[in-house]
């Protein structure tokens, strides 16, 4: 049996509105298990509880029944804390810091020191590619640049899950494919990531499994080809077809009682594809 | 990413590090952060504020004696030094811990290996360095003032004294003494002591404030409020307690306000070093232990607050 990086049983979280005594119930008996190793999508409409699910596993809040579980340490245990890397939503660093400075900050906060800091930071500002920003103050980042420089946060003490709570919000589509790209890189370095998103096609790429939250129960999880695969439908993609080639298909296609033609016509690219595409052939021709 | 990806995964990263129970490496990560902060928003500004009262106030000419000149530009110059010292350690660490929870930094800083207690620890550290840097900058500014008037009083008392003539050099060396003594003496460190102590309670009640308001404006308040209380308490219960009139409810109230809100009146023996008097060293001690005594406490109430709070 794989270890298991996040274990969430029956988790419920309710909380207490001022002092009328009104409770919202954001998390209903939850329980879903990451294993080590792959990379998790939790998904759902705001307010369907995502956040709050992280807010436990990160110890940032307790739950009001069940239990949160990182690598069979109570999410509340200080040494959970240090075998998660977390990216928020939004980038909530200190504004007045440099890029190489806040890196160095919460390294230093995991207890890392001299020469290895160093390397690190080094390392992980390569890795984002912001080497060429690390002495600039965050306050005249991008959005995306302060995502990257987020998510080069969050690995700083070599963490073996990596938490990120919506890790494209808010980034144009380069950053987003950037960020993506990054999170694929974590998954062949070993990483465990446990992300959070209401972005499909995004989580659609990226992740091993999946599971749906909707007003703070689990409503589907498993596999994602288990769960977006139409099983008796096939795709045939064909290049260079002739209309005799095409003609013959049909034929044959229609002699077979139990088969028919659902869909036909020229695949298309996604104008996230065509937009990058694009960007990225302007910024060739401009070198 | 399919089935076959995964299983293909290379090998699993290795646990992390042991966690120590408590570390001073963490609260001094952010204490220094804490203090690049302060730095950062510029705010030894009011150094150059505090500079421009005290080179005015040096330079006013009072129709006193020389000696009495010097007690008031020192009585002026310690004064607002204290009242930037504490009003500084008031608004700074306002700032800081509503300010994290608002921008969320502190999402960030606590889903690290880090303690509520280091993190306190560390924001209440970081805004007694800044304070205690201020002082040692503010006194230098003082010291320099209150030297160089007091050069130039003893000289023109020595020329006008020989001048008149008649003066025996017991005369003039009493004269000349008088003037000393109410000029820069080593003494005046302690009552920079004094006001750093102060300072550093009126920062611990302000962070116990922070760990549960609402707002940076409503903790700065209150913390004002609390200090003069804290300065009027003891006289007030004086009063409250020995009046035969009050009921016991009122009674009870003085009490428990007395007990809550830290003696700040405690602190004022600095005004009599600054006038000159002799020192008990005894005193200073004491109030030394009694601050570490309202650090501990505050320190405690503020982590009972802050330890299970959620963000």
């Amino acid at each position: 049996m794989s270890e298991l990086a996040v274990e969430v049983k029956n988790l419920t979280k309710v909380f207490t509105l001022g002092l009328k005594k009104e409770y919202v119930v954001a998390i209903d008996n939850l329980s879903f298990e990451v294993k080590a190793g792959e990379v998790y999508g939790l998904i759902g409409p705001n307010g369907s509880g995502k956040s709050t699910t992280m807010k436990v596993v990160l110890g940032l809040m307790a739950p009001s029944k069940g239990e949160a579980r990182v690598f069979g340490l109570d999410s509340g245990d200080i040494r959970a804390r240090n075998e998660i890397g977390f990216l928020p939503e939004n980038p909530y660093f200190y504004k007045h810091l440099t890029g190489a400075e806040t890196l160095r900050f919460y390294g230093k906060l995991c207890g890392m020191r001299g020469r290895e800091l160093e390397n690190r930071v080094t390392e992980l500002l390569k890795l984002v590619d912001l080497q060429g920003a690390a002495n600039r103050r965050l306050g005249g980042y991008s959005k995306g640049m302060l995502q990257r420089i987020g998510l080069a946060q969050s690995l700083v003490q070599n963490p073996r899950l990596v938490i990120l709570d919506e890790p494209t919000a808010g980034v144009d589509p380069i950053g987003s494919r950037q960020i993506r790209d990054l999170i694929m890189h974590l998954r062949d370095e070993g990483y465990t990531v446990f992300l959070c998103s209401h972005l499909l096609e995004q989580v659609q790429e990226v992740c091993d499994r999946v599971g749906i939250l909707f007003q703070g129960r689990m409503r589907k999880e498993g596999r994602l080809e288990e769960l977006i695969s139409i099983e008796d439908q096939t795709t045939l993609t064909l290049e260079g077809a002739s209309p005799e080639l095409l003609a013959r298909l049909h034929e044959l296609v229609t002699s077979e009682p139990d088969a028919r033609i659902v869909a036909e016509g020229h695949p298309r690219t996604s104008l996230e594809h065509l937009f990058i595409q694009i960007a990225e052939r302007n910024r060739e021709a401009s070198k | 990413m399919n089935a076959e990806s995964t299983a293909s995964n290379p090998p699993l990263r290795a646990a992390a590090r042991p966690v120590p129970l408590f570390s001073p490496g963490r609260v001094a990560t952010i204490a220094s952060g804490t203090v690049t902060q302060l730095v950062r928003m510029k705010t030894f500004y009011f150094l150059l504020a505090f500079a421009l009262v005290v080179v005015a106030v040096g330079n006013f000419n009072l129709p006193a004696t020389p000696a009495k000149e010097l007690s008031m530009i020192k009585k002026v110059s310690f004064g607002t030094m204290d009242l930037f010292a504490w009003l500084f350690a008031i608004v700074a660490t306002a700032l800081l811990i509503p300010r994290d929870q608002e921008d969320r930094t502190l999402y960030t800083i606590l889903s690290k290996p880090v303690r509520r207690i280091e993190y306190l620890l560390g924001k209440l550290c970081g805004v007694l360095v800044v304070v205690g840097v201020s002082l040692v900058i503010m006194y230098g500014i003082c010291a320099t003032m209150i030297g160089a008037r007091e050069s130039l009083f003893v000289s023109a008392e020595i020329e006008a004294m020989a001048a008149n003539g008649g003066y025996s050099q017991e005369q003039i060396d009493e004269q000349v003494g008088l003037i000393r003594q109410q000029g820069l003496r080593p003494e005046l460190g302690l009552a920079v002591l004094a006001s750093f102590l102060k300072a550093a309670v009126v920062a611990a009640v302000t962070i116990f404030l922070s760990t549960f308001a609402s707002s940076s404006l409503f903790t700065i308040i209150v913390s004002i409020l609390i200090f003069l209380i804290g300065h009027a308490h003891t006289m007030a219960s004086s009063f409250w307690l020995h009046s035969s009139d009050n009921s016991l409810f009122v009674q009870m109230l003085v009490k428990v306000v007395k007990i809550l809100i830290p003696d700040f009146q405690l602190y004022s023996f600095s005004e009599g070093i600054v006038q000159g008097e002799a020192v008990a060293y005894a005193l200073v001690g004491q109030m030394g232990l009694v601050t570490a005594g309202y650090l501990v406490v505050f320190l405690l109430l503020s982590l009972l607050v802050f330890v299970d709070k959620e963000f």
